[in-house]
């Protein structure tokens, strides 16, 4: 039986997936690559057929990136499990890495570590983004959004969707932050400050990518509802679940709006930032009457002004 | 590695769950039990840990019925792969029987059979659906869902084709997954009853609320997952009127019954409800009513019935006897 199972959904990406399985061959030793090809409608399950050693299935009806990954996991044969996207790499050693960790420390759900960013062209940015240094409960962090965790950089046991369930597909671009969050009510956290990932940003000129992100934030916001209810949440005082839940919207708010006045204003993108913004008046009509929101803005524009004086 | 798995789904029933199990070991040979426990508060899990052949898995958090065979599939190891209800039983040997069908025609990827009704009385009705139909059975299927879950075997790999069933569906999943093998492999099945499928007491007020719910999660799914199958896009448009058409009137017929039920049982909320979903759901029902209801056998039926609770629970049966288990040419 395999030690470690890296799952890679894939739809229409055969240039990009190969990549994406070599990187995983080359991130541990005893690992069993197992690629669901989404309903793809190109020649990826051709390309698929000529690779060797990795275990490839063909769904012939969309499910969505959740969807495949529950198929994963229903086909998986090891104790550990790693989710990967066919556009993002695996840092070379880096599941023997996780799994060693997560071997140590039976009683963690998963363990994350950090994530390099990259170009469209896999040339990497300079940006790394580390997980905050948490060991133990990082439920409530999770809970208000707090603590990102990518699936791109974390290594799951197995045995948590045995006692959580799987992941949910009505909920896709959020559905991972749902399933490590409700991992982590019920297990400890564990995180490593190595790069384990390296993730393929999409441009930032695409306008649809951000107002994907503001759609997200949106579901995020709304599900966090229901996740209030799990019974962790459910135990704690009135007051201090309203308290959750503010913190929350407001720092979806500032995101939002943050966004909005950084990324999209300054290029002119006027939609977007329309997006974002009625997005975060949706959230908390107040917006408009909270000061330090028009300083925050001020302040994102000001930098950014600076910046071209610069030039 | 076994052959089979039966899963069985279980949540607060621990008085049956052994009869379920033990019938599950009993239906085949080289079969593994797996139980999942959607997070139970009573004695459920004490009562499975003291039964060392079962595969016990322990949700803990309450994931619904679909949810818990998901979590069930994953924790299962056989290539085929059947679903048992906690309060049903499975007869003897069934489950080799119907594998060794599946195995004699490897192109289906699933086996249906029949299920013998029984209320919580002991009495039994006779064998559902009165007849199987075998090979492409989609648009029937479409229609109505004809097939007793526990009463199907599936192969494992059908689903990693299909998709697992989806768990945001709890009570109809089951339907929606036959729809969507159904699609796309040909079906074979046993003229032959192999579970007792326990119906849940007539006279309960919780079994009929779920049935106007349901039927309302049925036609959401319809108009916002079957209608776009590709195998429906695909097909002309005629036909595609005729599912549409099918489908509808078995939900009129459902929802009426259930309004009817609720004035006889002088339960106001209860006709409320199921008019309103009628009518929200199928603004023209009223013309289909008319068009089924007024047939001489329907009240002919309704009126000798003595509209008591338990009358009223058999007379449906018998109509469904007479109108649609028959194939509808």
């Amino acid at each position: 039986m395999p030690r470690i199972s890296v799952i890679i959904p894939t739809h229409n990406r055969p240039h990009l997936l190969i990549r994406a399985i070599e990187s995983a061959r080359a991130a541990a030793t005893d690992v069993e690559i197992i690629v669901v090809d989404d309903a793809s409608t190109d020649n990826t399950a051709e390309v698929c057929g000529q690779l060797a050693g990795i275990k490839h299935v063909r769904v012939e009806r969309n499910q969505g990136v959740a969807g495949a990954r529950n198929i994963g996991i229903f086909e998986s044969s090891a104790q550990y499990i790693a989710f990967l996207d066919d556009d993002d790499l695996r840092a070379p050693g880096s599941l023997d890495l996780q799994a060693d960790v997560l071997d140590r420390d039976p009683g963690a759900g998963f363990v994350c570590g950090a994530m390099i960013m990259a170009d469209q062209d896999y040339q990497a940015t300079g940006e790394i983004i580390r997980p905050r240094h948490i060991s133990g409960d990082a439920f409530w962090s999770l809970l208000e959004l707090d603590f990102p965790v990518m699936p791109l950089c974390a290594l799951i046991r197995k045995e948590c969707f045995l006692r959580v369930g799987l992941l949910d597909r009505n909920i896709s671009s959020i559905d991972d932050w749902d399933m490590f969050t409700r991992i982590a009510e019920l297990y400890p956290v564990t995180t490593i400050q190595e790069a384990v990932g390296i993730y393929r940003q999409p441009t930032p000129s695409s306008a649809q990518g951000s107002s994907a992100r503001a759609a997200q934030l949106q579901l995020a916001a709304r599900h966090q509802l229901k996740l209030l209810r799990l019974p962790r949440v459910a135990g704690v005082p009135l007051k201090e679940r309203r308290l959750i839940r503010k913190r929350t919207i407001n720092r979806v708010c500032d995101h939002l709006i943050w966004n909005a006045g950084k990324n999209h204003l300054p290029a002119g993108k006027l939609r977007p930032a329309a997006a974002n913004i009625a997005v975060a008046l949706k959230l908390d009509p107040l917006i408009p009457l909270r000061p330090s929101e028009y300083q925050k803005v001020a302040r994102k524009l000001s930098e950014r002004f600076r910046g071209f004086s610069n030039l | 590695m076994p052959r089979a798995s039966i899963i069985i789904t279980t949540h607060n029933r621990p008085h049956t769950l052994p009869r379920a199990i033990a019938s599950a070991f009993a239906a085949g040979a080289d079969v593994e039990v797996i139980v999942v426990d959607d997070a139970s508060s009573d004695e459920t899990s004490r009562i499975c840990r003291s039964i060392p052949e079962i595969k016990y898995v322990r949700l803990d958090r309450n994931q619904g019925v679909a949810g818990a065979r998901n979590v069930g599939l994953v924790a299962s190891s056989g290539e085929f792969i059947s679903f048992l209800d906690d309060d049903d039983v499975r007869l003897r040997h069934s489950l080799d029987e119907q594998i060794a069908i599946l195995q004699r025609s490897p192109e289906a990827m699933f086996c249906y059979a029949q299920a013998i009704p029984d209320d919580q009385s002991g009495n039994q009705s006779p064998p559902f659906p009165a007849v199987c139909s075998s090979g492409d059975i989609f648009w029937e299927l479409l229609a109505r869902n004809f097939i007793p879950c526990g009463g199907v075997v599936f192969r494992r790999a059908c689903l990693t084709r299909t998709g697992l069933p989806d768990a945001s569906i709890p009570g109809i999943d089951d339907w929606d997954i036959w729809i969507r093998i159904a699609e796309l492999f040909p079906t074979v099945c046993l003229q032959a009853p192999v579970m007792i499928w326990r119906q849940a007491t007539p006279t309960s007020a919780q079994g009929s609320s779920n049935t106007v719910e349901l039927i309302s999660l049925g036609a959401k799914q319809f108009r916002t997952r079957w209608r776009k199958l590709p195998r429906v896009t695909a097909a002309a448009r005629q036909r595609r009127q005729k599912a549409w058409r099918a489908f509808s009137e078995n939900v009129v017929e459902h929802l009426a019954w259930e309004t009817f039920r609720g004035l006889c049982e002088a339960r106001p909320g209860r006709a409320l409800a199921g008019a309103r979903t009628l009518l929200r759901l199928h603004p023209s029902a009223l013309l289909v009513l008319l068009r089924r209801w007024t047939r001489a056998v329907t009240i002919i039926t309704l009126i000798t019935s003595n509209r008591t609770a338990e009358d009223l629970a058999n007379a449906k049966i018998r109509l469904k006897q007479i109108r649609s288990d028959v194939p509808r040419q």
